[in-house]
């Protein structure tokens, strides 16, 4: 049960860091003049992604039926939380600029640990209920 | 008795001592892999630099100095425009000494298609051009056109692409190679391309006048010097000659960048073997506590006729097999920090910063992983040889 429980806390404190860094520290820079690139709306979907992880992770902690389920969600969450910046929402073109120097890779290595954390959390809940049977 | 297996067997039952032993030489690996990294590509920066300079001396307009720092312009791709008489590049021919002269013309544009920050347009004369037009050679078969510019790595244009610069559409022809230096981020045209983007900045508002008012004009002349002629006399030459120019020597530039460079990879080294010297005392030591902990498990494979070298052998191969395994982890979570990072880094440092090709970093790799090894085998070398050399009575009466 112990083993189960892990990988969803640490989802829950990624996901948490996902959905409040995009948007903060970790998060596109502020143009002088107001106005928002593809980026601010990269960074607005990786939070919304991240706060689904969240809940996602919260009640795969809670909920010891649905687990198996749950970890499968945040793994294909976290797919699509890898490829927002930049595969589906375009970023900046300059390589310096901070959605690409710190966002994209920040995003990709939070979600590829997030993912591989609920891959193992699936494994191990299906390893555990096989053995169950 | 075969030791392999056994040692992988102690190694896998007593998964809490294992992870500290591995993450500790992880740590380690982790360290040297990095910081090594990063002094590599620091120094590749550099020579990228040097050779793409490739003038002895830079003249450029007094005000200059002041504008903008012009070392800023090459390592962190800081904009500037500043202007001086066209007529500066053919004075300087006649100074005795002067091989060649190539004329450069810097615009800022106001803003990137998408970005928050400017980008600097180098208007070159392919037909005088000796410093740009070697790399542009490399990515351009044919002639720069006019309205054609050739961008700087990191600004992400694909070619055959359309830039708009000050409203004006220019045509992505090629894409240069990476140099590691605020030259990835320009843009680069022809003289003809300049013009027409100069006159539409000054419709917007962004002035190039000199006090002369002449509209033909230049922001530095790259000078290469005749072999056998001495750069400073002709550096002085220059300066006697041409008024209201500054001439700057290349050397100098790079000396300070390469002064800064050795202050950075004497701390990155000094952090390193500190980091080094306190983790293999750790290693050390957590290596002597384990001979108490497994002084009867020793003692019993002796009674079981296990012989002393295959302890000694059976405790290095244990501990060897956790330096490879925090080798590999420490190398792989370094190269994920130091390569996905490598803009952050670069942008901290103000250097150039340029990342060795890919065999060299497989190299590395590879003696991180070797060091990581030895150094782990070093340090329970002494708890080796204690081990083996447990006797068997004893060992088994202070148990009880």
């Amino acid at each position: 049960m112990k083993r189960q429980v892990i990988p969803g806390c640490v989802i829950l404190i990624i996901a948490l860091t996902v959905s409040i860094g995009s948007v903060s520290f970790l998060g596109p820079c502020v143009h002088d003049d107001g106005s928002v690139g593809a980026c601010h709306w990269a960074s607005r979907s990786l939070s919304g992604l991240g706060f689904l992880a969240l809940i996602l992770s919260f009640l795969a902690v809670l909920l010891h039926r649905a687990r198996f389920g749950l970890y499968l969600g945040i793994a294909g969450t976290s797919v699509l939380g890898i490829l927002t910046p930049g595969t589906l929402i375009s970023l900046c073109k300059m390589s310096g600029m901070h959605c690409r120097a710190v966002m994209q890779p920040a995003m990709i290595i939070l979600f590829a640990a997030a993912g591989l954390s609920a891959l193992f959390g699936a494994i191990v809940c299906g390893r555990e209920k096989k053995e169950r049977a | 008795m075969k030791i392999f297996p056994l040692s992988m067997k102690n190694l896998v039952r007593k998964p809490g001592r294992t992870t500290a032993l591995v993450l500790l030489t992880g740590f380690l690996a982790m360290a040297v892999f990095g910081g090594s990294v990063i002094i590599l590509s620091l120094r590749t920066g550099l020579q990228s630099l040097e050779a793409r300079l490739g003038a002895d001396i830079i003249l450029v307009p007094s005000e200059a100095q002041s504008k903008v720092s012009f070392q800023n312009m090459f390592l962190q791709g800081t904009t500037g425009a500043f202007y001086m008489d066209a007529s500066v590049t053919d004075k300087a021919m006649e100074v005795a000494g002067v091989e060649k002269a190539a004329p450069q013309t810097f615009l800022a544009s106001l803003k990137a298609d998408c970005c928050s920050i400017k980008i600097q347009v180098i208007g070159i004369d392919p037909s005088r051009d000796f410093t740009v037009q070697p790399w542009i050679a490399r990515s351009l078969t044919g002639e720069l056109g006019d309205m054609d510019v050739v961008v700087g790595c990191k600004v992400e244009a694909g070619i055959g692409e359309i830039i708009r610069i000050y409203e004006q559409r220019c045509k992505v022809a090629a894409c240069l190679e990476p140099t590691g230096t605020g030259l990835d981020t320009a843009v680069y045209c022809n003289m003809h391309t300049m013009d027409n983007l100069l006159a539409a900045a000054e419709a917007k508002g962004v002035s190039h006048k000199i006090s002369s008012g002449d509209d033909t004009v230049v922001s530095a002349v790259y000078i290469k010097v005749k072999d056998g002629y001495d750069i400073d006399t002709v550096n002085t030459a220059l300066t006697g000659k041409l008024r209201k120019v500054t001439a700057v020597r290349t050397r100098s530039m790079i000396t300070g960048v390469s002064d800064s460079l050795a202050g950075i990879s004497r701390t990155v080294t000094m952090m390193i073997v500190v980091i080094w010297a306190l983790a293999f005392i750790i290693l050390l030591l957590a290596y002597i506590l384990i001979v108490r902990e497994r002084s009867r498990e020793f003692a019993v494979l002796r009674l079981i006729g296990a012989s002393r070298s295959m302890l000694s052998r059976m405790a290095l191969l244990e501990s060897a097999i956790c330096g490879l395994t925090g080798g590999f982890a420490g190398s792989a979570a370094a190269a994920v920090g130091v390569f996905s990072f490598s803009a952050l880094i670069e942008n901290s440092l103000g250097l150039p910063y340029l990342i060795p090709g890919f065999g060299t970093i497989l190299l590395l790799a590879a003696g991180t992983i070797l060091l990581s090894i030895a150094v782990s085998a070093l340090a329970s070398a002494f708890a080796a040889l204690r081990l083996s050399r447990v006797n068997p009575g004893t060992a088994l009466r202070e148990g009880n």
